[in-house]
């Protein structure tokens, strides 16, 4: 029927126009055959995580298993969900290729996506490395370059692109094209930026060297993030964000340097900031820019080695704050088997209580509800837990007598702290707050004397019925 | 603590979560006939008190907002056969592994093997994010034993 086809057709425009940002204008048979299997997407979309690969185009893309940049979209997507925001590491070039390869038919084409299949990329000698080192951040310079290339509809020029920009100077491929603010990046303009881009190159060599004496390093560092800052755009918007945290980051001086909107500035920026490998998360795309530090291998995969082994070192310390006595042990090796030697300490000293629960009261027939309504008690007058408790107060309290309640309210006053056996591990000692358990073992003796037991039978039985129920709810 | 300045979440609720927890599934496992009879063997019932204890330790921490917790239930719903319903973890398994086979610290990754057949879940993590978790269970695991030892100590005899 027309009015399905139509529909049909508009689901496919409302998807490419959602998820599809790259591909502008694929041909109405693509539309009509991408839209058809929908359904059969997650299939691809199981392929493409497979692969990898994600489109850093399509971050806001619901998890779609659509075709193009779309079928990468949404393993991109899901990745995102996954990865632990760090950095992806020129896996963002190859993506670079589906619309290289034309708007053709991508479901057949995404079997061959495949990273051993970089051989498929155009020959060109350093194209991969270079290509590894241009999608170095991969962050939203990269995704918004897409974003920005990909409109124009010629697959090759991205391609040309990517190869013109990679012959160009590599010493300080400086602030490539960020000072040509249009607003749509055209082919043409990219074209006319990369040769105006070489003077700025010599310019900024010039200006750079004038720094004094920090041109090598900020070389590098330069490199590191001008290679990313293709777009006009996406640099300006990226700038703007980077030299706001380099203000915060940096002393009075720069600050001037950094509003700058010129080729001059790039290198004034990463002047300031290079001295330090610094992380500053996107909040945009959830990525997270690194500048390689100063006279430090400057390679893609190490880059992200360091950011991994700042993160590790980073909860080491925080781990250091939560296992007692680690404080002056140093290094990740010993500091690891401290770890794994409480947390081995922890679960022995869980068995053994369970050990001592078990022979200690063979029936468990201690009163629940008393403890439970006391338990109660003191959640509701204390902070609030993340736990579905409160939907099982009502069934709870109602079974109880009050006159039971009141007295283990009466109770709560005094204190019958018995002094705590000592510590089953003596390496680590407890805090407990005496209060807390004094109340705990008023309860449970008051349970034990209690002529008020008969009374809760019924209502024993009506609570211990409701509450298999409600542990089912609990779980969330 | 630490947590002010971590960005790593990694609070924990308070004892009385723990306690209640801990109190609803020893009640639910009274009501299972084969604890009050006599003859039961203690290792069973040990290994009862054990397992609820990890599993409301896990409900009490945060249910399925975390790894360990949510493979602590995981591993618990498989040995009463229940269905099982976390279903969405071996994509990020393969990922991982291809993803860890390139890492290349020797020391670092000998006692990261270790955590990791310590903290429940941790086969399917990487270093960083297991580091996490240990520290999220390392607190929920202090705060189990604080709640079973004053639970002893109430019911020991004077």
């Amino acid at each position: 029927m027309d009015v399905s086809e139509k529909d049909e057709l508009r689901n496919g425009d409302d998807t490419t126009v959602n998820y599809d940002e790259s591909a502008n204008n694929p041909p109405p048979d693509w539309r009509v055959s991408g839209s058809n299997p929908v359904s059969d997407s997650y299939p691809t979309e199981n392929l493409m995580m497979e692969t990898l690969w994600y489109d850093p185009t399509n971050v806001q893309a619901v998890g779609y298993g659509g075709f193009n940049g779309g079928g990468n979209a949404s393993s991109s997507s899901s990745f995102r969900g996954n990865i632990d925001r760090s950095l992806e590491m020129g896996w963002s070039l190859p993506n670079l290729l589906p619309p290289k390869g034309g708007n053709g038919m991508f479901l057949p084409n995404a079997s061959s996506f495949l990273p051993p299949s970089m051989a498929q990329f155009p020959a060109d000698s350093g194209f991969i490395e270079r290509a590894a080192r241009f999608s170095l951040f991969s962050g939203g310079s990269f995704s918004e370059m897409m974003n920005q290339q990909q409109p124009l509809g010629n697959p090759e020029s991205v391609g040309l692109f990517l190869q013109g920009q990679c012959t160009s100077n590599e010493v300080n491929v400086v602030g490539v094209a960020h000072n040509d603010a249009s607003a749509g990046m055209k082919e043409t303009n990219v074209r006319s930026s990369e040769q105006g881009n070489k003077q700025n190159v010599s310019e900024d060599t010039q200006s750079s060297g004038g720094k004094g004496g920090e041109t090598s390093s900020k070389g590098f560092d330069s490199k590191k993030r001008k290679r990313n800052k293709q777009n006009a755009e996406a640099d300006q918007s990226q700038r703007s964000q980077q030299s706001e945290e380099e203000a915060d980051n940096n002393g009075g001086g720069d600050k001037k340097r950094n509003d700058e909107q010129s080729p001059n500035s790039q290198g004034n920026k990463t002047n300031s900031g290079k001295q330090q490998g610094k992380q500053t998360s996107d909040p945009k795309d959830g990525y997270i820019h690194v500048r390689a530090r100063r006279g430090q291998a400057t390679n893609s995969h190490s880059l992200a080695e360091r950011v991994r082994r700042e993160k590790i070192s980073e909860r080491m310390k925080f781990l250091q704050d939560l296992v007692p006595g680690c404080n002056k042990v140093t290094g990740k090796a010993v500091m690891l088997d401290e770890i794994i030697n409480y947390v081995q300490s922890l679960q022995r000293q869980v068995e053994f209580l369970s050990m001592k629960l078990a022979t200690v009261n063979p029936q468990m027939d201690f009163n629940l509800e008393g403890l439970l309504a006391k338990d109660a008690l003191q959640l509701r007058a204390g902070t609030s837990s993340a736990t579905p408790f409160p939907p099982n107060m009502p069934m709870v309290y109602p079974p109880l007598p009050h006159g039971f309640m009141q007295q283990t309210l009466s109770s709560m006053g005094r204190n019958i702290s018995s002094p705590l056996s000592p510590p089953i591990n003596g390496g680590y000692k407890r805090q407990e707050t005496n209060g807390w358990e004094g109340d705990l073992q008023n309860v449970i003796h008051i349970n034990y004397g209690a002529g008020d037991v008969p009374p809760d039978s019924q209502a024993a039985a009506a609570t211990e019925a409701s509450l298999p129920s409600s542990n089912m709810k609990v779980e969330p | 603590m630490a947590s002010a300045y971590n960005p790593i979440y990694t609070d924990v609720p308070e004892k009385d979560v723990f306690a209640l927890h801990f109190l609803q599934t020893l009640s639910n496992l009274r009501t299972q006939n084969s604890f009050s009879s006599p003859d039961n063997k203690t290792s069973d019932r040990v290994k009862k008190i054990k397992k609820a204890a990890y599993v409301s330790m896990a409900r009490a921490a945060g249910g399925t907002n975390r790894l360990w917790s949510r493979s602590l239930l995981h591993q618990a719903a498989k040995r009463n056969n229940k269905n099982v319903r976390f279903l969405r973890r071996k994509r990020r398994v393969t990922w991982l592994m291809r993803r860890r086979s390139n890492r290349g610290d020797p020391i670092e990754d000998v006692a990261a093997e270790r955590l990791r057949n310590l903290v429940p879940g941790g086969g399917g993590m990487e270093t960083s994010k297991l580091m996490e978790e240990t520290a999220h269970y390392i607190k929920c695991l202090s705060m189990q034993v604080k709640v079973m030892q004053c639970l002893v100590d109430g019911l020991s005899p004077k």
